[in-house]
């Protein structure tokens, strides 16, 4: 296996001499053109599902907002603010399990950073990278001999070295102590994307638009990903919000049915509600998801949202860890932005939006293509009207 | 001391004797109204919940408390004779849980008998090696303590084989080596942790005839992953104890009593060909409940384990684990797993909270 990917690498890297000159726009266009094709992969969204396990209407849900990102005015817009100085040749994504297509924007970036790239899937999602792989080559087909799609199980240290170690850079997302470890073994040459979670700030009595995009929020990728809030906190009526937002979940459930959970997962979610429980929470369950008033939050996924009262807005900022929070949801109230990124936080949206991110978001902080050239930035959010 | 422990006490006693018949459901009722009026946490909880004394008819109305909770709450009924912790070292102090044991005796009253029943069911009388810190240095650990209880009422002499700075293998392979000489049967219990270390010495040891091993905390502290079957056949390659003398016991710190493998009590009521399963004494009771709804699954299905110990009169009964298993064979469960994020915790890690790594 490690030979012919070595022999995968070097074809890609020669590929990637060869397009020395190409212009941006030509490869904006081939990236939107091949997300265009990669959302409407048959073999993809009808095997999606069970490999990644998320619902069919989910993955239907979920494919298209993925594609969206690569839209070819923005790219170029991106490139002509992040890319600068010299782009690294080679550059290698470690992608985590959790949500699938993350490989589409891993892909594009470096596309667009002008290296060639090395995709290693996640276990879950070892279908998005090929997918997008054969789709970039019906389009493109110089651009996508750049790109080498693989797959090995975490933790082969035999394989990771021989591969990432020829990586000018290595990207990888995932949970803390997977990420963490390998960049112990590789060194500075490792962005490290450790787990994250979001949260959602929003008065009481925001109309009920808001609390049907916070619902789809909350159930897009079964809040398996950074951006999935799994926290509300409310200025205003927090019952009524909680009771609202409920509500809101059996409708999105009736679009997009949760998924059937493991033993394990189900019972893992009735422990956090029974803690709640006994804490003094007050429990709102129901077959669309689960509102907590109160309560310690927990993520514990199956659509659990602890709702907390606030008596300002401001007092968010006490309220999350540093560090922790990638994305905040707003509706209804106004938030400092800067004292949000001197928390951590990466992004600020609408509530609705928060699954739909722009391809620059600046996840943990860092320029989504400008940490492709290593250059040193400040914290950076992302604030989105 | 209240006078339903007392009577309790007095009751599991005459039960393990064989004197008498103990009616698990009445006193489960009989011990709710206890706690109810006295666990002040708990009575909050169960209002909440709309269950009162007048609600519960049965046993399985009782509310069960997550044993999280005991990590959040001082559940006791009154002023602690002793409190004991549970054992872990990547939570921290705040996520160790605590159980506040009012009356001592009741936990010794419950202990000992099942204790006796489940190991030794011949009424051998044992010089007890534990992988364990003795008492002076674990005095806030509910299975040093039973093992204190176990070696003074059962044994024929203890010797502790942890410190305060972990286990000593060397001394135990000597210890044990000499025993080899003797031909004399020993009883050995502690951490299953321990009993990995003490194989990974590599020493091949042939105790006496009757000799017997007691492990707790399965997988948890455990250096490498090892199997049940995998560790069975180390007790009898490294120290020459047949497996239907080796039997696990599982416990938690939240509750006063415990279930053991039925192996060696099978053997001796001659049921050998029974499945290897985790039974309890009479006051012991636990329901595997479907996650979604907390009603019982079916025989063979897993589920979460709820336990409903009557000798935890002093706190809760009835605790919600962490615990994953299936009913088997009629009186018995099987662990399956943990539930996934639980933090952990148990006698498996008690040596590994001697030498922090």
């Amino acid at each position: 296996m490690i030979g012919g990917l070595q022999r995968e690498i070097d074809a890609a890297l020669a590929a990637r001499a060869r397009l020395c000159g190409r212009s941006v726009r030509e490869t904006a266009a081939a990236l939107a053109a091949a997300g265009a094709r990669w959302r409407s992969d048959p073999a993809l969204s009808s095997k999606l599902p069970e490999a990644a396990h998320l619902g069919a209407g989910m993955v239907r849900a979920v494919l298209p907002i993925v594609a969206s990102q690569l839209d070819a005015a923005l790219l170029c817009e991106v490139h002509a603010r992040e890319a600068s100085g010299t782009p690294p040749a080679l550059v290698a994504h470690v992608l985590a399990s959790n949500v699938p297509g993350l490989a589409v924007p891993a892909i594009a970036l470096s596309c667009l950073a002008g290296a060639a790239t090395v995709v290693k899937s996640g276990r879950a999602d070892r279908l998005s990278a090929p997918a997008f792989h054969r789709a970039l080559a019906a389009v493109d087909p110089d651009l996508a001999a750049t790109v080498v799609t693989a797959y090995w199980p975490g933790g082969a240290t035999d394989v990771e070295d021989a591969i990432l170690g020829r990586a000018d850079l290595v990207v990888a997302s995932g949970a803390d102590a997977s990420v963490g470890t390998l960049a112990r073994r590789l060194g500075t040459r490792v962005v490290a994307q450790g787990g994250r979670t979001s949260v959602a700030v929003a008065l009481g009595d925001v109309d009920d638009a808001v609390v049907a995009g916070l619902a789809t929020d909350v159930a897009l990728y079964e809040q398996r990903g950074c951006l999935s809030p799994h926290r509300v906190f409310v200025v205003g009526d927090a019952a009524g919000l909680a009771e609202r937002l409920r509500a809101a979940l059996d409708d999105v459930a009736r679009s997009l049915p949760r998924p059937p959970a493991t033993t394990a997962e189900r019972a893992a979610h009735r422990l956090a509600v029974e803690e709640a429980r006994f804490g003094g929470a007050t429990v709102l369950e129901s077959t669309g998801g689960t509102v907590i008033v109160g309560g310690t939050a927990t993520e514990v996924g199956r659509r659990t949202v602890f709702v907390h009262a606030l008596e300002t807005a401001g007092e968010v900022g006490t309220r999350i860890a540093p560090a922790t929070v990638e994305c905040v949801g707003v509706a209804g109230v106004v938030l400092d932005a800067d004292m949000l990124r001197r928390r951590g936080v990466a992004r600020l949206c609408p509530i609705g939006a928060m699954q739909r991110p722009r391809i620059d978001w600046p996840r943990g902080q860092r320029p989504a293509l400008g940490s492709l050239f290593r250059l040193p930035s400040e914290p950076r959010i992302q604030v989105e009207a | 001391m209240v006078s339903l422990e007392v009577d309790l006490a007095a009751a599991l006693r005459a039960c393990a004797a064989n004197e008498s018949v103990l009616d698990f459901e009445a006193w489960a009722v009989r011990i709710f109204r206890h706690q109810f009026d006295r666990n002040l946490p708990y009575r909050a909880y169960c209002e909440r919940r709309g269950v009162t004394p007048a609600t519960v008819g049965a046993w399985t109305d009782v509310p069960a408390v997550p044993a999280r909770a005991f990590r959040s709450a001082d559940l006791a009924c009154g002023p602690a004779e002793i409190v004991f912790r549970t054992s872990g070292t990547t939570g921290g102090p705040e996520m160790r849980g605590r159980h506040s044991i009012p009356h001592l005796d009741l936990y010794r009253a419950s202990a000992l008998p099942a204790f006796e029943r489940f190991v030794l069911p011949d009424g051998a009388r044992l010089p007890c090696l534990f992988l364990l810190p003795p008492p002076s240095v674990r005095p806030d650990s509910s299975l040093v303590h039973m093992c204190a209880w176990v070696a003074e009422a059962f044994g024929a002499g203890v010797e502790w084989f942890a410190g305060a700075a972990g286990l000593d293998v060397e001394r135990l392979v000597e210890r044990l080596a000499t025993l080899e000489r003797t031909g004399a049967a020993v009883l050995l219990a502690g951490p299953t942790a321990g009993f990995v270390r003490l194989f990974d010495a590599g020493r091949a040891i042939r105790l006496g005839p009757g000799s017997r091993l007691v492990d707790t905390g399965g997988q948890k502290g455990l250096t490498r992953p090892v199997s049940r079957a995998g560790f069975l056949r180390a007790c009898w390659t490294h120290l020459g104890i047949p497996t239907y003398y080796c039997v696990n016991e599982y416990g938690m710190t939240e509750l006063c009593s415990q279930r053991y493998d039925s192996v060696l009590r099978d053997r001796f009521d001659g049921r050998s060909l029974d499945p290897r399963r985790l039974v309890a004494p009479p006051w012991l009771r636990t329901r595997v409940l479907d996650p979604d709804t907390l009603a019982t699954v079916p025989e063979g299905a897993t589920g979460l384990l709820c336990h409903h110990d009557l000798a935890n009169a002093g706190s809760v009964s009835v605790v919600l684990t962490e615990d994953l298993g299936r009913a088997v064979g009629g009186d018995g469960i099987e662990i399956v797993g943990r539930v996934p994020g639980a933090v952990p915790r148990g006698c498996g890690l008690l040596l590994a909270d001697l030498v922090p790594s």
